[in-house]
């Protein structure tokens, strides 16, 4: 559309290349280092055309593996689980040990004479992949001796906020499904365009994100990474105790307070405030739907601290002036008028998916500032895939 | 290779009770030479007693510091060379010393970012203070969990330079103490400060445990250093393997005073063919005598260091014949298999024994 043609947001051709050069080239977020929390924990993630699982040992490392079976290749385990000390494919009960090694086979020496000596010398261990936490984050890499994490997130890091995530903790519904998670109906590009375009907060929701100060924003590249942090406006800051939703973070010093928004390349986004910390990942499901999931976390504090913010905030004069209105007035059915950003924004994307089926359909302009990051974004992804095709 | 360098003692301090630490100047000619890797040690030449001995030490400095190389010397019971040093050293001694070696280091770089796991007791503190102050120092994402054990309060080295990198490093550095007997009134004042600063107990297989449950890596690529006395080094490392630790993760150090295996009797009057300095030596062993010291003896100059079969210095490939070797904790089973042998410790069981030495 700018760096890269309508095809790329439209074509299966191009998201098989992205499954393949991007997806499966960089590293993949995997889930929240609670997820795998003892020994013998695992869980298998999809990153790009790899099915992962990672396991906890009991030395308290995590390992990660293909989730493939080196006898024909059969899925090991499922996606969460606790496993003692080894891992049985169901298919035939070959069975490795915590570090990928084939210990056991059945019937070895009648069917498979040709395996001599000891079975974890006989090339037939799990493959490996490599695993590392960033920022309470687990992420998966598919190759072993994948280069390290901190080359790929090192230098964004500085612009992340202050926030200790390992003292958070997260909510969960009751039938333990993450804060949220929606199927849209558009390209996976365009929704994490939409989450790094400075130009449409001031307008999409100008009634919805009103209570951060859009004029201050900061913004910049870290390598392949997007960072941006805009402070609080002065009504809300001044009240922030009380207006916050949530408790507020203790571990953000009062003068560091603001919305740290940054977009990890290239699929995860994360939203760290004065209350709330999220992760925002997107997976392609198809070149037209993508998946978002959005896990939350908050001060680990009591229920009963939580119903005392609830209070407070409800009854704070910031939310009579900001935040709560849609950018229409009407039925609070419809995206626009729901005063939900979330709504609002999904509403675009999905609007601008569907025009690009239009054969009069072309990008008009671009903001200079305000809308930088969607070129650079792109030139990224298109210089990635280049680099590992 | 065994090349020896005069090097002035520049300082000399009493750590505790029984130990003391050494500063070298090194002068400009040598800068270039004296490199080395936070863990190796240096090979100290004395002659006392009208002979030639040799001991390692390691350095406790970090090579990533504007740092004096530095060494730290504990007493060994009826030890000929540690109580020489603590009794006669001064400042202005100049000491012959060789390169600095040893295959046990951190390979210490910027961008690393690894949890690291170190595990020492008494003087075994000398190369993990190295490791811990370069990693503290040049890695600014790694993390360092550290167990160091001692008998009690007084026998604590480095304590002052520990704690100040405790508080300097709070954020990415763990230090347990482990005191065998320790000091009530000295443990009581330590608790308060810090529930986790002081535990009473050996560094075993439980304390191992009960660390690693406690402080678990963050960084994924995690590191197990382990140096001290007698079993601790075996203890620690079973524990380690014990909750599936990969072998090349484990990095160990010993000082040497293992018991040697002496009950095998050696081959009398054996002939040995060495390939030794781009030369051919053939000479008959001794009684009793290693092919190092039968070699020593008449004149010739073999690489060696610990002579404890600890530091590896001088091993050679054994061609032809067979030989025991009293004491081994430095080669593993796969460098024995491929013939290697350490020369220090090895006596012949064989009428003929060949050996090449590779350095
Ligand atoms: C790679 C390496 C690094 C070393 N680093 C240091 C260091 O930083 N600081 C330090 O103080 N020492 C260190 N040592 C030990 C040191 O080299 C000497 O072995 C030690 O000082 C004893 O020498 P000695 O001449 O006093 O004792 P010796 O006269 O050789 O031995 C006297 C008796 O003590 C026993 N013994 C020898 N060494 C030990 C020991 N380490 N522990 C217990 N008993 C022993 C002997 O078996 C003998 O029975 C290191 C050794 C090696 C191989
Ligand atoms: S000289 Fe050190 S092992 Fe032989």
């Amino acid at each position: 559309m700018h760096a890269l043609p309508v095809e790329a947001y439209t074509s299966q051709e191009w998201l098989d290349i992205e499954l393949k050069y991007l997806f499966s080239t960089t590293w993949q977020f995997a889930g929240f280092v609670e997820d795998v929390a003892n020994p013998g924990d695992y869980i298998s993630v999809q990153a790009g055309l790899n099915n992962i699982f990672i396991i906890k040992g009991r030395d308290h490392r995590l390992r990660a593996f293909h989730n493939i079976c080196r006898h024909r290749g059969t899925q090991l385990l499922r996606a969460v689980g606790k496993t003692q000390k080894a891992i049985t494919c169901p298919y035939h009960d070959w069975t490795y040990d915590l570090e990928g090694n084939l210990i056991s086979v059945p019937k070895k020496e009648s069917e498979f004479p040709n395996l001599k000596g000891e079975l974890h010398k006989c090339d037939l261990n799990l493959h490996e992949a490599s695993v590392d936490i960033f920022k309470g984050m687990l992420f998966v890499h598919p190759e072993k001796d994948a280069p390290s994490i901190m080359d790929f997130f090192g230098e964004v890091e500085p612009y992340l906020g202050p926030h200790k995530v390992e003292e958070l903790i997260e909510y969960r519904s009751k039938n333990g499904e993450p804060f949220y998670t929606e199927e849209i109906k558009a390209n996976w590009k365009i929704v994490v365009e939409n989450y790094i375009d400075h130009y449409h907060l001031a307008h999409l929701h100008e009634g919805t994100l009103n209570m951060y100060d859009h004029a201050k924003a900061e913004f910049g590249w870290a390598g392949p990474h997007y960072w941006f942090y805009e402070p609080l406006v002065e009504d809300f800051l001044n009240d922030v105790e009380n207006a916050a939703p949530y408790p507020l973070i203790d571990s953000v010093p009062r003068d560091q307070i603001g919305a740290y928004v940054p977009w990890l390349f290239p699929n995860i986004g994360i939203t760290e405030s004065e209350s709330a910390w999220n992760t925002f990942h997107v997976l392609p499901l198809a070149p037209d739907r993508t998946l978002v999931t959005i896990r939350s976390k908050t001060m680990n504090v009591s229920e009963w601290e939580y119903t005392k913010q609830y209070s407070k905030s409800a009854l704070s004069k910031v939310w009579t002036k900001y935040g709560n209105k849609g950018k229409y007035e009407g039925d609070k059915n419809d995206p626009m008028a729901s005063g939900d950003f979330m709504l609002e924004d999904i509403y675009a994307c999905e609007q601008q998916q569907k025009s690009l089926q239009s054969p009069y359909f072309s990008v008009g302009a671009q903001a200079e500032k305000g809308e930088y990051a969607i070129q650079r974004f792109q030139e990224e992804v298109k210089k990635w895939i280049e680099k590992h095709q | 290779m065994s090349e020896f360098y005069p090097l002035q003692v520049l300082n000399i301090k009493k750590e505790t009770e029984d130990a003391v630490s050494i500063t070298f100047d090194i002068p400009q000619e040598l800068y270039s030479k004296f490199i080395y890797k936070p863990g190796q040690y240096l090979t100290l030449r004395f002659h006392l007693n009208g002979k030639e001995v040799r001991r390692s030490y390691s350095l406790c400095s970090s090579p990533f510091l504007e740092e004096y190389p530095k060494i730290a010397v504990k007493r060994v019971k009826n030890g000929l060379v540690s109580n020489h040093i603590n009794d006669t050293v001064k400042v202005g001694d100049s000491i012959d010393i060789m390169l600095p070696e040893g295959r046990f280091y951190a390979d210490v770089k910027e961008t690393n970012y690894k949890t690291y796991y170190l595990f020492c007791a008494g003087s075994g503190i000398t190369p993990i203070l190295s490791i811990l102050k370069s990693v503290l120092h040049t890695e600014a994402r790694s993390f360092v969990y550290m167990i160091y054990g001692n008998r009690h309060q007084e026998s604590i080295m480095f304590n002052d330079e520990l704690s100040a990198l405790q508080e300097q490093y709070k954020d990415r550095f763990v230090l347990i103490h482990t005191l065998s007997r320790p000091n009530s009134s000295w443990s009581d004042l330590w608790k308060t400060k810090n529930d986790y600063s002081y535990k009473k107990g050996r560094v075993d297989t439980k304390m191992v445990e009960w660390f690693i449950n406690e402080f678990p890596p963050y960084a994924q690529n995690a590191e197990y250093y382990i140096c001290g006395p007698g079993t601790m080094i075996e203890n620690t490392k079973t524990a380690l393997k014990g909750i599936d630790v990969p072998n090349t993760r484990i990095f160990t150090e010993s000082f040497g005073g293992a018991i040697e295996d002496a009950s095998v009797k050696g081959f009398k009057n054996a002939k040995l063919i060495a390939h030794l300095n781009n030369q051919r030596v053939e000479l008959t062993i001794p009684e009793g005598k290693t092919i190092l010291r039968a070699l020593i003896d008449k004149g010739q100059n073999p690489p060696y260091s610990c002579e404890g079969g600890v530091c590896s210095t001088c091993v050679c490939k054994l061609k032809q014949g067979e030989v025991h070797m009293k004491k081994n904790l430095s080669l593993d089973d796969k460098e024995v298999k491929q013939g290697n042998i350490l020369s220090c410790q090895s006596i012949p069981l064989s009428e003929i024994i060949e050996v090449e030495y590779l350095k």
